[in-house]
C-alpha cells in the first residue's frame, strides 16, 4: 500500500513538474511588453496608492508615513 | 490488486519524466575558457550566411540583441564606436539578433546603422547553444575559438571594460 502511494506520489510529481517550463531570457519579448507589466506607470502606481492609503487613513502596505488628509 | 512489474514500470515512467523535465530546463552556460561553439546562421539582412569560422583568428565579439530589450540598444551605439576603434584585420563584431520579427530589428537598424553584420536567428538556437542567461549577453572570443570573457547586462559606459578587454587579447601590436 505505501509503495502504491509512493507511486502515485512519483507520477503526480512527475506530470506536475511537466508544466515547469522556464521562459528563456531571449522569449520574453511579449512578456517584457509595457502592457504586460503590473503597474505599467510607476507615477500612476505611486499615485494611486498614495490616494488609497489616504482614503483608508492607515499606513499604506507600501510603507511611508502619513495618512488621513492626504496630503504627505 | 497493481502487479508487481506494473507499478516498477509506473516508478520508472515516474522517473523518467522527472529527469527529462529537469533536463530540459537545464542548460549549461558557456564560461570563459570554453570553446565557442562553431555556428552559422542567416544574416539579417537576407544576403547569405555568415559562420563564425570566416573569423578564425581574429578577435570576435559576439552579441546578443533584440529589438525589445532595452539594455540591448543601449549598448549598440558603444559596439560601434568600438567596432570603429580597433583594425578590421584583428577584430571582428558579429551580433545575433533574437527579433521573432525580422522587420523590428531591421526597423531599428535603418534608423541606427551600424557597422558589424548581424544574423538573424528567431527561435533561438544559438543562444541555447551558449546557454544565455540574460539579455544581452555578449562573449569576446580569443583567435583560437576560445571565450576570454563574458558580459552580462549593459550599462551606459560599460565599453570601457569591454575596450581593456580587447586591448588584452589583440596586444601590444
Amino acid at each position: 500500500m505505501r509503495r502504491l502511494l509512493i507511486v502515485g506520489l512519483l507520477l503526480g510529481l512527475g506530470f506536475a513538474t511537466t508544466s515547469c517550463i522556464r521562459v528563456k531570457p531571449w522569449e520574453r519579448e511579449l512578456l517584457g511588453r509595457r502592457d504586460m507589466a503590473w503597474e505599467p506607470d510607476g507615477l500612476e502606481a505611486k499615485r494611486d496608492s498614495h490616494i488609497y492609503s489616504s482614503k483608508e487613513a492607515s499606513m499604506p502596505s507600501g510603507g511611508g508615513g502619513g495618512g488621513g488628509c492626504g496630503c504627505n | 490488486m497493481v502487479s508487481r512489474s506494473r507499478r516498477g514500470f509506473a516508478f520508472g515512467l515516474a522517473i523518467l519524466a522527472i529527469l527529462t523535465t529537469l533536463a530540459a530546463n537545464v542548460a549549461s552556460t558557456l564560461e570563459a575558457g570554453d570553446r565557442a561553439p562553431v555556428f552559422s546562421a542567416p544574416s539579417l539582412d537576407g544576403n547569405g550566411t555568415i559562420e563564425l569560422g570566416e573569423f578564425r583568428g581574429k578577435v570576435v565579439y559576439v552579441d546578443f540583441w533584440a529589438s525589445w530589450c532595452p539594455p540591448c540598444l543601449v549598448a549598440i551605439p558603444e559596439i560601434e564606436a568600438l567596432r570603429r576603434e580597433f583594425p578590421k584585420d584583428r577584430f571582428q563584431i558579429l551580433a545575433v539578433n533574437l527579433d521573432q520579427k525580422q522587420s523590428k530589428a531591421l526597423r531599428f537598424l535603418s534608423k541606427n546603422p551600424v557597422g558589424y553584420p548581424s544574423l538573424s536567428d528567431p527561435k533561438g538556437r544559438l543562444p541555447e547553444q551558449f546557454g544565455l542567461e540574460t539579455m544581452p549577453t555578449s562573449y569576446l572570443i580569443d583567435q583560437a575559438g576560445i571565450i576570454r570573457y563574458v558580459h552580462r547586462g549593459f550599462r551606459r559606459g560599460d565599453s570601457s571594460k569591454l575596450r581593456l578587454e580587447i586591448r588584452k587579447l589583440l596586444g601590444p601590436n
